[in-house]
């Protein structure tokens, strides 16, 4: 038998099928990986750093900049741990409109990996449907605070602003449209043969070995392990609205994609429940004098779940107007490196970027 | 009203089987504080023997008026639902701490990443030094006494104009002559 | 053999007509400004009724985009993937981190304007832009190639001691190949 030769491969930073900037360095013989390692760093802004030269209030700008593809968990985060620093109260009307922003923000980046996934195995048709129709969600963001991809909308303490007149109303329209055209997506990739044979049986992580490697979201989800952070702890007014969180057996690509799949459903269920159950009042608790707010000493930290995982915060606070330490997990710090490594040997080289699509690996997160 | 019987119990039994002290800082959150030799034997033990099977995050906190780093671990439990740190502090001029990817094995990024930033020294960390930075010649950079925004101005060209931080609009009028218009008075920073 | 002024003017106006209306961009998201791209390509904005479609490999590209800021890590192999595209080749600056720095401007890892390191011909400012003012970016663009001043290609070739010192003023370890064209 010819043993055939081990090459070094990378798929660079610059390379049409992944999803961010980064670089992974593959060992490969033949067609198949025996080796994987990630670098990562290419995005490096040094938030952090950034952060512990600005005030409380100025900080806010930066954040939404964390992870690109959805901004938002991010705001809400650190607005939760600073309100809790802080003791504040939000009213209940801002926290009905929180809720029904990360559920817009969780569609449009469910648009966002459809496009990627299927753009990966080849069916170049649905990138233009479902970016086309993120559009919509959009207009739906512009018109409440802007601005399309960054909003800087939640601060701690509730929202910048009421939501206009008439916005309720089209952001139920949009729901009806959208939910025509779910089902039409399931004809183009979901019921795809093509899609389903590369899907099944690849990039699978193992049910037991999971959280032990730091796998959280939907990726937890499609291993069969029940765990969503807005269930388990639950914030704003999640546990007054009712919802399912779909799970599955197998822990390949195909049970994370029917994961996903199902989710979005969820929270086109969960925006009309919002919207009807929305109360009258105030929509911000507001601070006194924004550049001179001081946060009383103290750490704290809060959990969200965005559309890849749970994010974290952690905030330290030494008594001052700016903030002592803010450390961020993104939700994929651990898929991006030590899963990607773990799961990658024995794989298809044609194979590795839909499963880094899969994992919802956003570089940007890992190194922030 | 959540009369927190689940985070005492658990406080009680971190606490007596090592002999270190704690608190519980509201519903759903705990702390202990712990020597930096014991804190792997209490991770092994929350994580085999209660339950707590995910380590959320593992962050580090300059105090650099004290002289020290604060190393914080930060666990949950998928059962109970509850968050508990372990808290530790090392000295800060001659950093080192104990390696604990053995226990979970997400650990490795979160040390590589310190030891890049901070400059803290796992002995047995099995890793490429250069994690996030490359060709970096300065001190770690994420310490107190690195100052950014002088590495920044020293090293990277910068258009002129922008070093001071003065309301464009007023600058243009004074070049040319003309007046601030009275809505945008109320920007105006003089 | 020269032509005479008349039918070099029709000779470099059919060429630069052609030019202009087949852009290949760089499939290389650097930086934030990376999101808003599948938004000008796809059903709603679409980029492609200019003549503007994703190009793989730099050796097929004639546009390099960066969108948004640059850390010194990318800016190595951004330099690299510049020098191995053909000319003639164009680079537009995208956002306002390569206008003067943006919002990063005291980091330690990004660098605060792009001209002294590569020539730019059009920068669009914003963040984000919208993908009416990408498409307006690349019109003005094809406004520069018909008229024949869009020659940065030439202009680095020319000037390649000066971009060079800027360049191994912040890149440490220069192991890159010479730029032979």
């Amino acid at each position: 038998m010819v043993r055939e030769k081990e090459t070094t491969l990378y798929i660079g930073p610059q390379h049409p099928g992944i999803t961010g900037n980064m670089m992974i360095k593959l060992k490969v013989q033949g067609d198949t990986v025996v080796s994987a390692s990630t670098h990562v760093g290419y995005l490096h802004r040094a938030f952090e750093k950034l952060i512990e030269r600005r005030n409380w209030i100025q900080a806010f700008t930066l954040l939404c900049r964390f992870c690109v593809p959805e901004p938002d968990p991010m705001e809400l985060t650190y607005a939760r741990a600073v309100e809790d620093l802080d003791n504040r109260e939000v009213p209940e009307r801002a926290k009905y409109i929180r809720v029904i922003v990360m559920e817009l923000a969780r569609m449009q980046s469910f648009m966002l990996w459809y496009a990627g996934q299927s753009g990966s195995a080849g069916l170049y048709l649905t990138p233009q449907w479902s970016v086309g129709d993120r559009n919509y969600i959009l207009d739906l963001f512009e018109d409440l605070t802007g601005g399309r991809v960054y909003h800087m909308y939640i601060w701690p303490g509730g929202v910048r602003r009421d939501i206009p007149d008439g916005w309720a109303d089209k952001v139920l329209r949009t729901m009806d449209y959208l939910e025509k055209r779910l089902d039409e997506y399931n004809k183009i990739m979901f019921d795809n043969t093509i899609f389903q044979k590369r899907a099944q049986g690849v990039g699978i992580v193992p049910k037991d070995k999971a959280i032990e490697w730091g796998v959280v979201g939907p990726v937890l989800r499609g291993t069969g392990i029940r765990s969503d952070v807005r269930v388990d702890e639950p914030y704003e007014v999640y546990d007054k609205i009712d919802f399912d969180i779909p799970t599955q057996e197998g822990g390949d690509i195909w049970a994370r994609a029917l994961v996903r799949k199902e989710e979005v459903r969820q929270s086109i269920r969960i925006i009309r429940q919002a919207i009807a159950d929305m109360p009258g009042g105030a929509f911000y608790n507001k601070v006194s004098n924004p550049m001179k707010w001081t946060v009383p000493a103290g750490q704290a930290w809060a959990r969200t779940e965005s559309v890849r995982g749970e994010v974290g915060f952690h905030v330290t606070s030494d008594g001052g107007n700016k903030p002592y330490r803010v450390h961020v997990k993104g939700a994929a710090y651990t898929h991006g490196v030590t899963v990607l490594e773990k799961i990658l040997p024995g794989q298809n080289i044609a194979d590795v970027s839909f499963i880094l699509n899969s994992l919802g690996v956003c570089p940007p997160e890992i190194e922030r | 009203m959540n009369d927190l019987i689940k985070e005492n119990k658990l406080l009680d039994a971190v606490v007596s089987a090592f002999k270190i002290e704690g608190k519980v800082i509201r519903d759903r959150r705990v702390e202990v504080l712990a020597d930096k030799n014991m804190v792997s034997s209490i991770l092994l033990f929350v994580k085999k023997q209660l339950g707590y099977i995910h380590l959320a995050h593992m962050t580090c906190v300059d105090w650099i008026d004290q002289g020290e780093f604060e190393l914080i671990y930060t666990v949950y439990s998928p059962v109970d639902k509850i968050t508990i740190f372990v808290k530790t502090r090392i000295d800060r001029e001659n950093p080192e701490m104990e390696n604990i990817d053995t226990i979970w094995d997400q650990a490795n990024t979160y040390e590589r990443e310190m030891r890049e930033m901070f400059g803290i020294e796992f002995p047995g960390l099995v890793g490429e030094f250069e994690f996030i930075l490359e060709d970096w010649d300065q001190i770690p950079p994420m310490r107190k006494e690195f100052d950014t925004h002088k590495y920044a101005a020293e090293t990277f060209y910068s258009r002129p104009g922008r070093e001071d931080a003065k309301d464009v609009r007023e600058e243009l009028n004074k070049r040319s002559g003309a007046k601030v218009p009275d809505f945008a008075k109320k920007y105006s920073r003089e | 053999m020269e032509n005479d002024k008349n039918s070099q003017k029709i000779v470099d106006y059919i060429r630069n007509f052609s030019r202009k209306h087949s852009l290949f961009v760089l499939a290389y998201g650097t930086g934030c400004g990376a999101i808003e791209i599948p938004a000008t390509m796809t059903s709603r904005y679409d980029a492609e009724r200019f003549g503007i479609r994703g190009a793989a490999t730099p050796r097929q590209a004639d546009v390099l985009l960066i969108t948004g800021y640059l850390s010194t890590k990318t800016l190595k192999r951004v330099i690299r993937v510049y020098e191995q595209m053909q000319e003639p080749k164009y680079v537009i600056g995208f956002g306002s981190c390569t206008i003067n720095g943006g919002m990063y401007y005291d980091s330690y890892n990004t660098i605060n304007g792009l001209d002294q390191y590569l020539p730019v011909d059009v920068y669009i400012n914003g963040c984000m832009p919208r993908p009416e003012a990408v498409i307006s970016g690349f019109v003005k663009l094809q406004e520069l190639i018909l008229a024949g001043k869009a020659n940065n290609g030439e202009k680095y070739r020319e000037n390649l001691e000066h971009y060079r010192t800027n360049q191994k003023k912040i890149i440490k370890n220069w192991k890159m190949p010479d730029y032979n064209w």
